[in-house]
């Protein structure tokens, strides 16, 4: 591969991958068997300021200024979608142009010609899309990394977009990191005490874990909490990779390496025990929510991607209710689902009180525009919260799925 | 060497030679929306240098932190002509790692004794030799 036997394609993302692998002073690389990919004509490859794909993705993806065709991807690597800046099926609800939407089509379409899947999403395990344990994977989303390390006991870095590409196309990632059995042990104890019934609590709990880990710091969560499920884990780990940069998360009777504390610590001492208490919950809060009531006009629900189960939730809190006209109301999830709640007939509720569900985006990657001239917005993930704050001037309203359902319905956020 | 000069030793990342004013960030600077991708300005809210651009500074950071695409953000304002002169990484990460191929300025990681965030101040007037793993501060 790295002399070019099997293409041009193929030889260039080995000649970064071996770089990459010196860069991190790994000594050998590892088979890759899963991918997801950061495709579609996303705002930040504007800056190439081409319409031609190939030139895009040589220089965005490949990182060459000379041209290197997207041919095909490696047969030995299973490679999906991630999220996409536009929705699968509609543009307008969006304030987006056509043009970026058929744009965005044809550049999902490069990637499947090349071998890689649609699949739109960023819980890509939501779909069957699951690393196991042992199982080297990489993906352009930071929460992933910590699902399938921590729930799995699968392999896999932030190694980042272009990166997961190199990988996706040759099938390798430097041995490195989360790679290696050995380097996974937790170094900090974070012990709970504050709430951890609700999938909010854990938003809040990752949120809140984030900002107190220290760089390069492994966590361990113990204490006293409430067992959490797939979905209350789905949010703490979007909220703590938002707030650092942590792969992976023992949770001592959870998850697969931490059946005890010492078990997840390597029968080490840890290098730090760090206390969650309500307070520390407040003061994140603090930093999410805006102040005060306020009339809003944008609801956005599902970062990470919604779950039938919360769709179901969702849809059973929102039927005989009417959202507020001057309210814009979005569900995310991925396409596989939404099929899935359309057959349930959770779409048609939530068509009949006025919203609808989306696939394939969200407000973030679908960009500033889709949400200009908003004055009041209300998300229930503290991801989503965090991140727009920096892309918005509009006021930024967090909480659970039921509070920002009921200010859709008035059209303001209340105290 | 005067009293205001300061070396350090760490493993050369990506090779080459650097100098410029030194931008720390203690904190590191976040995936997504941490820089704009076309002026280099870090736009983290509440960051303490939020409003600063990147731009031929020799950036010091702890980790990374964030989005998986913290490499794309400094790749999209390279190709804008905006990248830091070189940069400074206490320890080697993954995000940071992918960020050095990209970027391609010189490098230095995994330092020896001293953390480069604790040494080096902003302001500082920083020398790289990424081809030898060492970083003279002249300290403002």
């Amino acid at each position: 591969m790295f002399a070019g036997e099997e293409g041009k394609l193929k030889q260039v993302a080995m000649e970064k991958i071996v770089k990459y692998a010196k860069t991190l002073g790994a000594e050998e690389l590892c088979i890759v068997t899963k991918a997801t990919l950061f495709c579609g004509a996303h705002h930040y490859l504007n800056v190439v300021e081409s319409d031609d794909f190939d030139e895009v993705f040589s220089e965005m993806y490949m990182s060459s200024s000379k041209k290197v065709v997207l041919d095909k991807v490696s047969k030995e690597c299973f490679c999906q979608t991630d999220v996409a800046p536009c929705d699968r099926y509609q543009w307008k609800n969006l304030n987006q142009s056509k043009t970026l939407f058929e744009k965005n089509r044809s550049y999902i379409k490069r990637a499947n010609d090349a071998g890689i899947h649609i699949a739109e999403s960023c819980t890509p395990y939501l779909i069957g899309w699951i690393p196991l344990r042992g199982e080297h994977f990489v993906t352009s989303e930071s929460h992933v990394v910590l699902m399938c390390n921590s729930i799995w006991s699968a392999c896999g870095n932030s190694d980042g977009i272009e990166a997961a590409f190199w990988s996706g196309i040759c099938a390798r990632t430097p041995k490195w990191g989360n790679h290696i059995m050995e380097n996974r042990k937790g170094t900090h104890v974070f012990e709970l005490s504050c709430n951890s019934k609700t999938p909010f609590d854990w938003d809040l709990i990752g949120y809140t874990i984030g900002r107190k880990l220290p760089a390069h710091a492994i966590p361990v969560i113990s204490g006293n909490f409430e067992r959490p499920d797939i979905i209350r884990l789905k949010q703490c780990f979007a909220a703590m990779g938002t707030t650092s940069g942590a792969e992976i998360c023992h949770i001592v009777g959870i998850t697969p390496e931490a059946p005890t504390l010492k078990e997840a610590l390597g029968a080490k001492s840890p290098e730090g025990i760090i206390q969650v208490t309500q307070e520390d919950i407040d003061d994140s809060m603090e930093m999410l929510c805006d102040e005060g009531a306020s009339s809003i006009e944008f609801v956005s629900l599902g970062c990470p991607h919604y779950t039938l189960q919360e769709i179901s939730e969702a849809a059973g809190y929102m039927d005989g209710r009417k959202i507020k006209d001057s309210v814009r109301f979005f569900i995310w999830t991925n396409y596989a689902i939404k099929k899935m709640a359309d057959e349930n007939g959770y779409t048609d509720i939530i068509r009949n009180a006025g919203g609808d569900i989306y696939t394939s985006s969200c407000p973030l990657v679908a960009g500033t525009g889709f949400h200009a001239g908003v004055n009041g917005m209300a998300l229930d993930g503290a991801k989503q919260v965090h991140y727009i704050r920096s892309e918005t001037d509009a006021k930024v309203f967090y909480g659970d799925m039921y509070q920002c359902i009921d200010a859709a319905v008035s059209g303001r956020w209340e105290v | 060497m005067d009293k205001k000069t300061t070396l350090l030793k760490g493993r050369p990342v990506i090779n080459g030679i650097a100098e410029g004013e030194a931008l720390v960030c203690p904190e590191s600077i976040q995936g997504w929306a941490g820089i704009d991708n076309e002026t280099g300005v870090i736009i983290e809210k509440g960051h303490s240098q939020e409003g600063v651009s990147i731009k031929d500074r020799i950036l010091v950071l702890p980790c990374s932190k964030g989005s998986n695409g913290w490499s794309s953000h400094f790749h999209s304002a390279k190709v804008k002509g905006i990248t830091p002169a070189g940069w400074l990484f206490t320890k080697m990460d993954s995000r940071t790692g992918v960020a050095a191929v990209v970027i391609d300025i010189p490098a230095i990681s995994d330092f020896e004794g001293m953390d480069p965030v604790e040494v080096i101040k902003t302001g500082d007037w920083v020398k790289v030799d990424a081809n030898k793993g060492i970083v003279e501060v002249q300290h403002k």
